[in-house]
């Protein structure tokens, strides 16, 4: 015989019982915060794979900012450049007045004030400086990129312009140093703007020279250099090509991590919500019967 | 000897007020743990006819013969092995749940995430002093959280030791109630209720003792437990009237050794195994966290000191401490931090050695690792709340069987009330009719 005991029997309705609530529970749970782990035991496979993925977006939330960062020293050393082309086209026309020959001395003065000038505003430019401070056409230097030593305008930066990595280990060069732009071949002799500048207002100042074919001798540097400056945007351009290039692949990557994350670690709302349903019915069903059971009692029935 | 009608309706009356007693003690005891349904015995009382009187009728009534217990030892024993193991799985489970809180909470992982970031960020601008300050200060936190798991690792140590030094105190106060119950069984009556109750008691520690470790246990005729920790050949730890006395050593790493009566045992089951078992993974996520903790200082102080600070000179370890309780920042201030390569000069904007310790960092897989060590704990955790789920419902399962057998069924008890209450009934009738004849003879005269 089995002997069906009351203890038995309120145990087992107990257990199934509270075995209900406490997976109503955790599917509650789930609908609440939207994760469909609340500890890593709950599915360590996923937890796992979570944390790589929250480390990918982090490390790469880092890589924007530093690609904004490049590329915002990049727009700048953009419209320096364009500044230094616009001088050097201005330098240009001064050169060919100065190889005009009928110039009075006066004319040469004036002429020789506003190249003066002109090499002046190519210095500022030239230590023009980012967002941090740093010289843009410095390379790695801490202050200044040219420096007026009196003996004439020296380049004081470093070799090399700083690179940055914007993720996925690519690195993009953020500026150019300042001979990169400014210095360059000239009948198999380097020279820079400032030296081409230099010579042409000593030639305008000094009466005897032969400011014609100084003048002549400018132009024609100039149009290398007016070169060397266009070749440098193109450079910059190009770097600011490679950022967004590189700006995309993170977008798109960072939309498939999302998407990975909530796949892994997201509850489906409607999944949940019927499985919660189902087990709130279960759950209902049992509480029911177990009233109605829980009243069978003999002890009822005896007057 | 002739039949008396009165004395045999008197002790039909007596017998089934008793065993209308016992059914109100089932009754009131349906909810008591380890109470074992009793029921009356009765026995007829007769006696053969003595010399010439063969023929006689030799009636004497009823009387109740004993107290039996519906205890069946097989289930009982299954009970107590499911508990041990059922409670060994939930205490290691617990351990492990606090083990993997402890480590999980702390965050270790997203610090140094957070630590790689502010490095990663540090190389867009180097000779940066906030940037610099970030460097130093995401390195302090990861530092504290190394700390804080430490701490809360050795937190959930201790409370796992306390919980096993409790638990052998209560084995000794169970074993030592268990000898008295030996000796006072001897001396009980065989069939009395007091015999019943002291078995009910015994069974109940025996029970509740197997909760603590896991036990073998031989019963004498007289019901007296003897009882063996560690298997059959295991020490005694009860036996007869004499307890041995449990004792708990912790050995230097923190993981528990037990003993019986001064020899060594290893318990298999019960809260005592799972606490031994948890301790022993405790140690061991320690020693893992403590060599992740080493491993960064030494990477990063390696680089530090192949380095140079922002004002030239030779870098500083950064980190001080190598286990991941005492790891600690040396410095806080973010001009100390070596980015540039060794004999740089000062305010140097060279970040070599910094995309160096970011790149080691990285390869070095260091928050993998931290990664593998959080993976290692929550997959232990699942894969013991998968056995413990198990070998709970085992347990509960033998449990049930056992009170379906020995417990008490509030029907069958109200149709036993009504079934002696009709006997005394009936008793009584069968005096009145005793009675009504003793009144016809009184009559005839």
């Amino acid at each position: 015989m089995i002997n069906l005991s009351t203890g038995a029997f309120f145990e087992r309705a107990t257990r199934q019982i509270g075995t209900l609530r406490e997976r109503a529970n955790r599917l509650q749970d789930q609908i609440g915060s939207g994760e469909r782990l609340s500890r890593s035991s709950d599915d360590p496979v996923a937890a796992a794979r979570l944390r790589t993925l929250a480390r990918r977006e982090r490390l790469a939330e880092v890589d924007q900012r530093n690609a904004d960062r490049a590329m915002g020293d990049l727009q700048l050393t953009d419209k320096a450049l364009e500044s230094l082309a616009e001088i050097t086209i201005r330098a240009r026309e001064l050169a060919m007045q100065a190889a005009n020959e009928t110039l009075g001395v006066e004319q040469r003065q004036m002429l020789r004030a506003e190249i003066d000038g002109l090499r002046e505003s190519v210095l500022l430019v030239a230590n023009s400086r980012n967002g941090a401070g740093q010289a843009l056409f410095g390379g790695q230097a801490a202050g200044l990129a040219y420096e007026d030593t009196g003996a004439g305008i020296t380049y004081v930066g470093t070799d090399t312009a700083e690179s940055v990595g914007i993720g996925d280990g690519q690195s993009v060069t953020r500026s150019l140093t300042g001979p990169e732009v400014l210095t360059f071949d000239f009948e198999g002799t380097p020279t820079d703007v400032f030296a081409v500048l230099a010579t042409l207002s000593a030639a305008l100042q000094d009466p005897l020279a032969d400011a014609a074919s100084a003048g002549r001798l400018a132009m024609a540097q100039l149009d290398s250099g007016l070169d060397q400056v266009t070749t440098a945007q193109t450079i910059v351009g190009a770097r600011m090509g490679w950022i967004e290039i590189i700006d995309e692949r993170r977008l798109a990557s960072g939309e498939l991590v999302a998407e990975e994350r909530s796949e892994i670690g997201g509850a489906d709302l409607a999944t949940t919500m019927t499985r919660l349903q189902e087990i709130l019915t279960v759950l209902e069903a049992s509480q029911a019967s177990f009233v109605r059971l829980a009243n069978l009692s003999l002890f009822n029935s005896l007057r | 000897m002739a039949s008396d009608l009165l004395s045999i309706a008197a002790s039909g009356a007596r017998a089934a007020r008793g065993a209308l007693d016992v059914t109100a003690q089932n009754i009131a005891n349906a909810a008591s743990d380890g109470y074992v349904r009793r029921s009356a015995r009765m026995e007829e009382v007769s006696a053969s006819g003595g010399l010439g009187r063969i023929g006689d009728i030799s009636l004497s009534g009823v009387r109740i013969d004993g107290i039996s217990r519906n205890a069946d030892m097989f289930r009982q024993a299954e009970v107590r092995r499911t508990n041990s193991d059922a409670t060994r799985a939930a205490t290691e489970l617990a351990g492990l749940q606090n083990i993997e809180s402890a480590v999980e909470q702390a965050g270790i992982f997203s610090a140094i995430v957070e630590f790689e970031g502010a490095l990663r960020q540090l190389e867009s601008d180097p000779v940066d002093l906030s940037l610099r300050a970030a460097v130093v200060a995401s390195a302090e936190t990861m530092a504290g959280k190394f700390n804080i798991a430490a701490e809360s690792l050795s937190s959930a140590v201790a409370g796992a030791q306390f919980q096993a030094g409790a638990a052998v105190d209560e084995a000794n106060v169970i074993a030592a109630e268990l000898a008295r119950i030996n000796v006072r069984l001897a001396r009980a009556g065989a069939g009395s209720s007091d015999r019943a109750s002291l078995l009910d008691q015994r069974d109940l520690m025996l029970e509740r003792l197997s909760g603590i470790t896991d036990t073998q246990t031989t019963f004498s005729a007289d019901g007296a437990v003897t009882v063996r920790v560690g298997g059959s050949t295991g020490p005694l730890l009860v036996s007869g009237g004499t307890p041995a006395a449990l004792s708990m050593t912790l050995a230097a790493d923190g993981t528990p050794s037990f003993a019986v009566g001064g020899t060594a045992v290893s318990p298999g089951g019960g809260a005592l195994a799972g606490h031994a078992l948890a301790l022993g993974q405790a140690v061991e996520i320690g020693a893992a966290l403590d060599e992740l903790a080493a491993d960064i200082a030494a990477l990063v102080n390696g680089s530090q000191a192949g380095g140079a600070a922002l004002d030239g000179s030779a870098g500083q370890p950064l980190f001080t401490g190598s286990t991941a309780a005492t790891l600690q920042t040396a410095f806080r201030d973010g001009r100390l931090l070596a980015t540039a390569p060794a004999g740089s000069p000062a305010e140097s904007r060279d970040a070599s050695q910094l995309i160096g310790l970011r790149s080691a960092l990285e390869t070095g897989g260091l928050a993998e690792r931290m990664n593998g060590i959080m993976f290692g704990i929550s997959s232990r955790v699942a894969g013991h709340e998968i056995t413990a789920e198990a070998l709970d419902a085992i347990a509960a399962s033998a449990r049930i069987s056992l009170e379906q057998q020995a417990g008490v069924d509030l029907d069958t008890e109200a149709a036993n009330l009504i079934r002696y209450q009709q006997a005394f009934q009936a008793s009584g009738r069968a005096m009145q009719v005793a009675s009504d004849i003793f009144d016809t003879l009184i009559g005839i005269g």
